[in-house]
């Protein structure tokens, strides 16, 4: 065995040297670390410059009121807020067809608030200029300002004050207590994720994800590269099969965890500019995401996180690297790369599966086997680490079988790689593959 | 050292590329492996380098199995294998490391290497007017020949005890080519054990002592070239005359292999049968300005061992 992967470090520093140095591979790198770095930070001026703070002042100059119920309204509240208090509130008088045109031609920083009735509803409908300078923001705002106005007056109409509305809004909660045969209560945890949970852990996912299939992508397409220029019948002369196939398999692992680890750095970074545009100084993410989202991600964690997706990705990296080998011309990589591509979609779609059910129902045997099929595991169990839902015995488990199931495609990898290197013509089928390895025993 | 290959065999599926061969290499020299296309020489050389696996037989080295990875062995296969977008020194220095070569001597030899074989302008081109240091050229920015030469390069980097070249003049100018050969020749005379396979018969003859011809898998003629040259005898016979000999060659029912309008290119069945010829075209007074009896050349060998099975089929 020692004799069979000697050599490989070479291999693998040349190969990473090589990635390292290509122009492909530094241009997109510095491309997706700058949208990662850019993106919190642009998000937070978006979301916190346009919807103001209380400063801007609204573009809208006058306001024609067409109220059609019975009731008295003053918009002396409204007016008393810094963005609106130079708006002039003037009911309709004359034809409203002659108005409707007048606003959309003339006065275009003018809007029409129309005030109904309908099934002891009260509605009120703001219309404004097309392609004025009052925009869809400004009208939302006008619009939250005079929803809030007309609420409060209804509820001092009815001699309800802000105290009582508040407990009037507050939602009422239900809790169930089993007991068992003792009488004791069974307290039962739910083990559901929120919604914020879900879109973290699918980022999780989606992101390993990608590593997988660039690195995939990347062990098989140098495999076929060099088979097609020959250069792999000098490489056997000075290695073995199975020490060039880990040698590159390692580089690209490597030359993908770099770009992922510094993307994941760059988030970071992007994180903590981003609360120089917030409204309170605080991060984007801490003012999105619920304050106890992060509660499980801490160093150890981190550090399981970064081996289960090494392991995810030397598996599927070496499920590549066999497809690579089965074709020898880049042309035909596709083809030879189908068993690897269903792997990879098997493995994110029963991912993706278990984290919808993750947020429906929480931990049940579905979820369970999908933080321990080594297929879906790298992908989902990350994830679901840093949102709490895996136990330690769980994770165990898993690197136990993904272990497992790495030695196992090694060995088959071993068996066939040197009758498949030399191999030139037709796209050898998973059939074949299990013949030559069974020859080879 | 010695190199014995005992009874290698290959099948691929059903299919016997390479059967039953046999040979050795007792001192250093030149062995060669002729054969038409498809005879299974590469297969064979494959198959003495550990990179293909046989169905049958061994390939000792020593007295040792071989394993090119733990035997310096240098290797020129017959399509060449460069990595076209890498930096020519980059690989070469890749390849050195891989037969464990330390940095100072592959640089050593990298820059030894490419000013024998001319291509110092390619692997360390020399700095132009910018303030850049030139980088090393890549291999599909040059010709197929100076390739050749840089894959040359790469099998000589780590100094092989056995050299394995496979078709070494392929795509060759006359130029190359005789560099080529004067670098086998040092090769050679550093007691090198070398393998050879060519399609090119002179320079086999130029360089091979031993030889197999190899004809869809199976051994045709194997031993010393010398010795299967002398045991068909000098039957060929190249005659040049001013008169017309035609007459001569019917009634001494002499064997015309080739007859152009100045020579006639005969096989006879002796050397009694020549020295015949000869006094016959002597007592009458033709003149003779060429008679040249010798033992047919390998191409011939070739030829006829191979030929006659291919038009028999």
């Amino acid at each position: 065995m020692k004799n069979n992967l000697s050599g490989w470090k070479n291999v693998y520093s040349f190969t990473l040297n090589q990635v390292l140095k290509g122009k492909a591979y530094r241009i997109s790198f510095f491309i997706m670390a700058l949208l990662f770095l850019a993106s919190l930070p642009v998000a937070s001026m978006l979301l916190f410059n346009n919807t103001g703070n209380g400063d801007d002042t609204s573009p809208i100059k006058k306001v024609y009121v067409n109220n059609m119920t019975s009731l008295e309204i003053s918009f002396e509240d409204v007016k008393s807020m810094s963005p609106f208090k130079h708006i002039m509130f003037e009911t309709v008088k004359g034809d409203y067809n002659f108005l409707v045109n007048h606003v959309s031609e003339k006065e275009r920083t003018s809007v029409i608030l129309d005030i109904s009735e309908e099934n002891g509803a009260y509605i009120l409908h703001l219309s404004m200029a097309k392609d004025g300078p009052v925009k869809d923001i400004h009208i939302q705002s006008l619009g939250d300002a005079l929803s809030k106005s007309f609420t409060n007056r209804r509820m001092a109409s009815l001699g309800i004050g802000s105290e009582q509305l508040s407990m009037i809004q507050t939602p009422v909660e239900y809790k169930t207590t089993m007991t068992d045969n003792a009488g004791a209560e069974v307290i039962e945890e739910s083990t559901a994720i929120s919604f914020s949970e879900y879109w973290f852990a699918y980022g999780v996912l989606f992101f390993v994800m990608m590593g997988t299939v660039l690195t995939g992508s990347q062990v098989a397409t140098s495999i076929v590269t060099e088979k097609s220029n020959r250069v792999v019948e000098y490489l056997l002369t000075s290695v073995k099969p199975l020490a060039l196939m880990l040698g590159k398999v390692l580089a690209m692992m490597t030359s993908t965890l770099i770009q992922m680890l510094s993307l994941v750095a760059a988030l970071f970074a992007s994180n903590m500019i981003s609360s120089l545009y917030t409204a309170d100084g605080g991060t984007l993410l801490s003012q999105l995401l619920p304050d106890d989202m992060f509660a499980n991600i801490n160093i150890i964690n981190f550090i399981i996180c970064v081996i289960l997706v090494f392991m995810g990705l030397l598996f599927y990296a070496v499920l590549a690297a066999v497809a690579g080998a089965t074709v020898s011309k880049l042309e035909e990589l596709n083809e030879g790369l189908t068993l690897f591509t269903l792997s990879t979609l098997v493995g994110a779609y029963v991912g993706i599966g278990a984290i919808r059910t993750l947020m429906g129902s929480g931990m049940n045997a579905y979820v369970i086997f999908s933080l321990l099929f080594p297929l879906s595991s790298p992908f989902i169990l990350p994830g679901a680490i840093q949102v709490g839902r895996a136990s330690p015995l769980i994770i165990c488990i898993a690197v136990v079988l993904l272990a497992a199931f790495i030695v196992l495609l090694f060995r088959f990898a071993a068996r066939i790689y040197e009758v498949l290197f030399l191999h030139t013509g037709n796209t050898i089928k998973l059939k074949q593959l299990f013949k030559i390895s069974k020859d080879s025993v | 050292m010695s190199l014995i290959v005992k009874n290698i065999s290959k099948k691929y599926g059903d299919k016997l590329v390479v059967d039953n061969l046999s040979f050795e290499m007792d001192g250093p020299g030149v062995y060669a492996l002729l054969g038409t296309n498809g005879a299974g020489k590469t297969t064979s050389l494959r198959i003495i380098l550990g990179m293909l696996a046989k169905n049958s037989g061994e390939v000792l080295w020593n007295g040792k199995p071989l394993d090119a990875v733990n035997v310096n062995v240098g290797y020129l296969a017959e399509e060449r294998g460069l990595y076209p977008k890498y930096s020519l020194l980059d690989q070469l220095m890749y390849f050195a490391r891989l037969k464990r070569v330390d940095k100072q001597t592959a640089m050593d030899r990298i820059k030894y290497w490419a000013d024998r074989l001319d291509v110092n302008e390619y692997v360390f081109p020399s700095k132009g007017k910018g303030r850049k240091s030139p980088k090393s050229n890549k291999a599909d920015q040059l010709s197929k020949g100076n390739q050749q030469k840089i894959q040359l390069m790469s099998a000589l980097l780590s100094d092989p005890e056995l050299l394995i070249i496979d078709e070494p003049f392929s795509g060759l100018d006359p130029l190359n080519t005789d560099l080529f050969k004067s670098i086998i020749r040092e090769e050679i005379n550093k007691e090198k054990y070398i393998i050879m396979s060519s399609h090119q018969m002179p320079t086999i003859e130029e360089f091979c002592s031993d030889i197999t011809i190899l004809d869809r898998g199976k051994v045709k003629i194997q031993g010393n070239l010398a010795e299967i040259k002398k045991s068909y005898g000098r039957v060929n016979l190249l005659v040049k005359c001013e008169q017309d000999i035609d007459s001569y060659i019917s009634e001494l029912d002499l064997q015309v292999l080739n007859k152009t309008p100045s020579e006639y290119y005969l096989r006879v069945r002796g050397e009694d049968q020549a020295m015949t010829f000869l006094t016959r075209l002597i007592n009458d007074r033709i003149t003779v300005i060429k008679f040249e009896l010798r033992e047919p050349s390998l191409h011939e060998i070739f030829v006829e061992k191979v030929g006659a099975d291919h038009n028999e089929k």
